[in-house]
């Protein structure tokens, strides 16, 4: 497969869970496509549904959540129907695999680190034995653990932080999957280690040939790696686009307010720019665009029906009414003016996009 | 792991001297006619004083104590007074200990391997048919005095069944229901504990890594949830010491095995103080050995415990 | 890093083309709206609330339920009983007025419901009689345990000084098993109501203490408690949100699961010859009584009674207790 083919197609996906005797939906009809060998980043604030969109993909929901509608094509095959566990078993670990938020809790206390990774190596490919060790040290060594032959019998409790972060991506990735999914890799981590893990990930991927799902909430992590941005808002995917487009030309209301919270966007002797509100319950029924109960300039529109994706450019897709033509033009927050004039309208590199998300503010 | 075996080994010496100490002073706040039987009345007050003097039972408690550890360490417990009068303590429980150990580590066995296999399926199936049955199980276990429902195993176990309702130790037979009775607490103790550990593992995080590897619901079980549970419950084995302890006291009177079991019966009943005495610290030191074991094995099962300080974890 | 990629691509592609869809919407309502700021507040999650959760656990727990319904039943039975009209004494020897001898081991009738025992006294009575006893009995170690347990645990847990010290005596206590510490107790003491409620207090306070005092070092550590209080959060405000709740399930959990347990050592103890004197009748001495005679069958009514009685106690209050304790963990609150 070519690179920029899709990989994986997902359509209108709902998900529901029930809790407390009732049914919240926490995907309402969220769609998205990765392309062969990107880095999508997924953004959105907590209970957005971003690592619920994601975990579906596995086949990984809690046992109380289901797909209920909407399809996830995958190599052909729609992953949104897969309701057997037997089934996921060739594509969970094998061709999708996540690394997970937080690594101190991740790896079974009670086993070594090798026999952890050998498990995979096992499983996927067959190996046993002093071919399995080989390949356990070959993979901590590539994932930057030194000393591997010796660390692979050592358990997790003797192992820092970022160096367990490690053992799960080699956990991850051991399997060579197509696609690999990383839920917050870095949050539970030092400042210092995070940029390391990233390089990592990006390096392997480089190596490897996979494409990239990262979750988060970190604009500066998106800023580092992303090719593409999703923004996902209560349960629904409202903007997305390349990383510069979704940057630099945002048009969403909620984009708005996410990067103009930025503190780096911030101006010096005023105050920071926070969201007000919360967001919607979705115990209940949405009706119109979630977020215009927090957006002080919703239209009538906003409250009245739910906007469809309009199409900025061919790759940038935001849902909201200020996109349809009969929308009375809306100025952009100063913050993201700012961004605008500075750096808008050129055409920027990726290594500067990432420099500029950093130091916006500080220009 | 040989510096916690030490530390851990102090501590229960510490304990042991502590709980020894504790059961002797007890003891001498018992009145002392304890000590004469049913010959009290008979005798003069100054008789009385001669046997109490001899006894040393009129030295001040330091005095009684430097005497009772001095003997402790030759191994010496002092004279039974009434139950087999001036017969040495350890040559009255002696021959009985033999009888108590075989049942206590039949009874463990089956409780060990019925009660884990039951905590399994339990866990496996939460939630299902076969957990809400055994649930019952255990809660009748628990909630029903051993005291009523051990009556009711002796009396119609017997009749049922057609077996012996007192120990014979000619009769094979005769062991069957002592055991399995001393092995039910167990079994509802493991599988409710072996249950609650499993799903308590199965809310992991690693299990979520062990499944996103791609293995199948059953290796994640066997693998990990099965192989984790197990480490606290190895900490539980001697502790169902402890509670095969109680069993045995009330089953070995029960069915008239002569094991120290119904021998603490007996002679509570027949006011022997220092056969009392001597099987109150035998007990206690089979309960702290039990613990010292437990906290052992669990050491040798789980790496992170070497680095901790944790000894007092319970 | 950013590919020219010219293609359409329709991320989330529905089945309508955006503008298919705006076709439908009114133009009339693309005016601004009025802001609301309570309403962006209204959407949130916080309609939990810790006690109507654990209240809708413990109902929808269908057993449970029926077993307080029961245990309800039996505990006003058998507080009321002696007040109804016909009931007998449970300790009045009854002679048959004919021959001036006792009513021996008579079988359940009209005039005495369950028999009597050996010696002529009405087992009705005598099992409601007993009933009465070892409830209160239950109920007193119950809640002299609480209030130990809870002042041990206190203690323990805020006087850090103090904290080493109580450790190891509660590592020596728990080291022993309880029965030979009951048996100790009760054989150093005389036979007594009181003995019985000391000896069981002595052991069963441990636990209640261990965990009070483990729940106050949290409160002092825990993170979101430190956070709380960083807030401005008055301590009291901490301890009623934060602690008391779970605090007082596990409390009355404890203290429900110490009735039973108190029922059973007092069987227990009965039979080692430690229990109450046998003129006050209790569930544990009609207990032994009935095992004394059990081997001959027509007499089995004279145990299966009490137990029966017993049992249907013990196992509602444990049932109850545990139901409670699981519906209040805000762990199952899912």
């Amino acid at each position: 497969m070519a690179k920029g083919d899709a990989i994986l197609e997902a359509k209108d996906i709902v998900i529901k869970f029930n809790l407390r005797g009732r049914t919240l939906t926490a995907i309402r009809g969220a769609g998205l496509r990765l392309n062969e060998g990107e880095t999508l980043a997924i953004v959105g604030e907590s209970g957005s549904g971003k690592s619920v969109l994601t975990k579906s993909f596995i086949g990984m929901l809690d046992q109380n959540g289901w797909v209920d509608s909407g399809e996830a094509v995958f190599e052909g095959r729609n992953l949104a129907a897969i309701k057997d566990e037997k089934d996921w078993l060739a594509i969970r670990g094998k061709k999708i695999s996540m690394v997970f938020q937080d690594p101190m809790t991740a790896l079974n206390p009670l086993l070594t680190v090798g026999a952890q990774i050998k498990e995979v190596f096992e499983l996927h490919h067959g190996l046993s034995g002093k071919q399995a060790d080989h390949a356990v040290v070959e993979m901590l060594e590539r994932v930057g653990i030194d000393n591997p032959s010796e660390r692979r019998k050592q358990y997790p409790h003797e192992f820092s932080g970022g160096m367990r972060q490690r053992v799960v991506i080699a956990i991850a990735v051991a399997c060579k999957p197509r696609i690999l999914i990383c839920d917050e890799p870095t949050t539970a981590l030092d400042v210092t280690i995070q940029a390391q893990i990233l390089d990592l990930i990006k390096a392997l991927q480089r190596d490897l040939a996979f494409t990239t799902v990262y979750i988060t909430h970190d604009l500066g992590v998106v800023a580092n790696v992303a090719d593409k941005v999703a923004v996902m808002y209560a349960g629904q995917i409202v903007e997305t686009g390349s990383a510069e487009e979704v940057f630099y030309d945002s048009r969403h209301p909620y984009t708005w307010a996410l990067l103009s919270s930025l503190p780096q966007l911030g101006v010096k002797g005023q105050p920071l720019y926070s969201i007000s509100g919360t967001p919607p319950n979705l115990f209940n029924t949405v009706v119109g665009d979630a977020f215009a109960p927090r957006n002080p300039k919703a239209l009538k529109v906003d409250f009245a029906a739910q906007p469809p994706m309009f199409q900025v450019s061919p790759t940038h897709s935001a849902a909201t009414w200020l996109l349809d033509p009969r929308a009375p033009a809306m100025e952009p927050p100063p913050a993201i003016l700012a961004m605008r004039a500075k750096l808008g309208g050129a055409k920027l590199g990726g290594a500067k996009l990432g420099d500029a998300a950093k130091n916006g503010g500080a220009l | 792991m040989l510096k916690y075996t030490i530390k851990r080994l102090g501590q229960s010496l510490i304990t042991l001297f502590i709980v020894v100490s504790a059961v002797f002073l007890l003891m001498r706040l018992l009145p002392v006619e304890g000590y004469f039987g049913d010959g009290y009345d008979k005798l003069s007050e100054s008789q009385r004083e001669a046997v109490l003097q001899k006894m040393g039972l009129l030295d001040p408690w330091y005095v009684q104590m430097g005497a009772f550890y001095k003997g402790l360490l030759r191994g010496d417990l002092g004279v039974s007074t009434i139950y087999r009068k001036d017969v040495p303590v350890l040559e009255v429980i002696g021959p009985r200990v033999p009888y108590s150990m075989k049942f206590g580590i039949v009874a463990t066995c089956l409780a060990l391997i019925a009660g884990l296999g039951m905590g399994v399926s339990m866990a496996k199936n939460k939630g299902k048919g076969l957990d809400k049955l055994w649930t019952g199980y255990v809660v009748f276990v628990n909630a029903v005095p051993l005291a009523v429902y051990l009556l009711f195993i002796q009396l119609y176990g017997t009749s049922l069944l057609d077996l012996p309702l007192l120990f014979d130790k000619y009769m094979p037979s005769s062991w069957i229901l002592p055991a399995v009775s001393m092995s039910l607490g167990g079994i509802a103790g493991y599988a409710m504990w072996m249950r609650r550990y499993m799903v308590d593992e199965l809310n992991k995080d690693y299990i979520k890594l062990a499944k996103a590897k791609g293995l199948s619901q059953s290796t994640i079980m066997v693998r990990h949830v099965m192989r984790n549970a197990y480490v606290p419950m190895a900490q539980y084995l001697p502790a169902s010491i402890l509670m095969t302890i109680s069993g045995s006291i009330y089953i070995e009177s029960l069915y008239s095995i002569p094991g120290m079991g119904g021998l603490l019966v007996d002679v509570i009943q027949r006011q022997d103080n220092t056969m009392v005495q001597a099987l109150v610290l035998i007990f206690s030191s089979v309960g702290i050995i039990g613990l010292f074991l437990g906290d052992l094995l669990m050491a040798l099962f789980d790496p992170r415990i070497k680095l901790s300080k944790s000894g007092a974890s319970r | 890093m950013i590919r020219g990629a010219m293609m359409r691509e329709p991320l989330a592609a529905g089945s309508e083309s955006a503008e298919a869809i705006a076709a439908k919407v009114d133009a009339s309502l693309f005016v601004p709206a009025d802001f609301d700021a309570n309403a962006a507040e209204r959407g949130g999650y916080s309609d939990y609330s810790y006690w109507r959760s654990t209240m809708r656990g413990f109902l929808k727990n269908r057993v449970a339920l029926g077993f307080l319904l029961l245990l309800g039943a039996l505990l006003l039975f058998t507080f009321v009983q002696p007040l109804l009209p016909g009931q007998k004494s449970p300790t009045h020897i009854h002679i048959d007025p004919a021959t001036g001898m006792q009513y021996r081991n008579v079988a359940p009738g009209a005039e005495f419901w369950f028999g009597t025992n050996t010696i002529g006294q009405d087992l009705w009575a005598r099992i409601w009689g007993g009933t009465r006893t070892s409830l209160m009995l239950g109920l007193l170690v119950g809640v002299a345990e609480m209030l130990i347990g809870i002042t041990f645990g206190a203690i323990w847990g805020y006087v850090r000084r103090l904290d080493g010290v109580i450790t190891e005596i509660y590592n020596v206590i728990n080291n022993i098993p309880t029965t030979i510490v009951l048996m100790l107790l009760a054989y150093i003491l005389r036979p007594s109501f009181k003995t019985m409620v000391i000896a069981m207090c002595a052991t069963g306070w441990l636990g209640l203490a261990r965990f009070v005092r483990n729940q106050i070092v949290i409160i002092r550590d825990r993170e979101y408690n430190l956070a709380s209080r960083c807030l401005g959060t008055p301590s009291r405000r901490i301890i009623v949100k934060n602690l008391l709740p779970y605090l007082v399930s596990v409390i009355m959990l404890q203290t429900a699961l110490s009735i039973p347990g108190t029922i059973g050592w007092e069987v227990f103890l009965t039979y080692i010859g430690l229990g109450l004197p046998v003129s006050i009748p209790s569930l544990g001495n009609l207990v032994n009584e009935g095992r004394q005679i059990m081997m001959s069958p027509e007499l089995r009514y004279q145990l299966l009674f009490p137990t029966i009685i017993l049992s249907l106690i013990t196992i509602s209050f444990y049932v109850l207790g545990n139901a409670f304790s699981d519906a209040s963990d805000p762990r199952n609150h899912v």
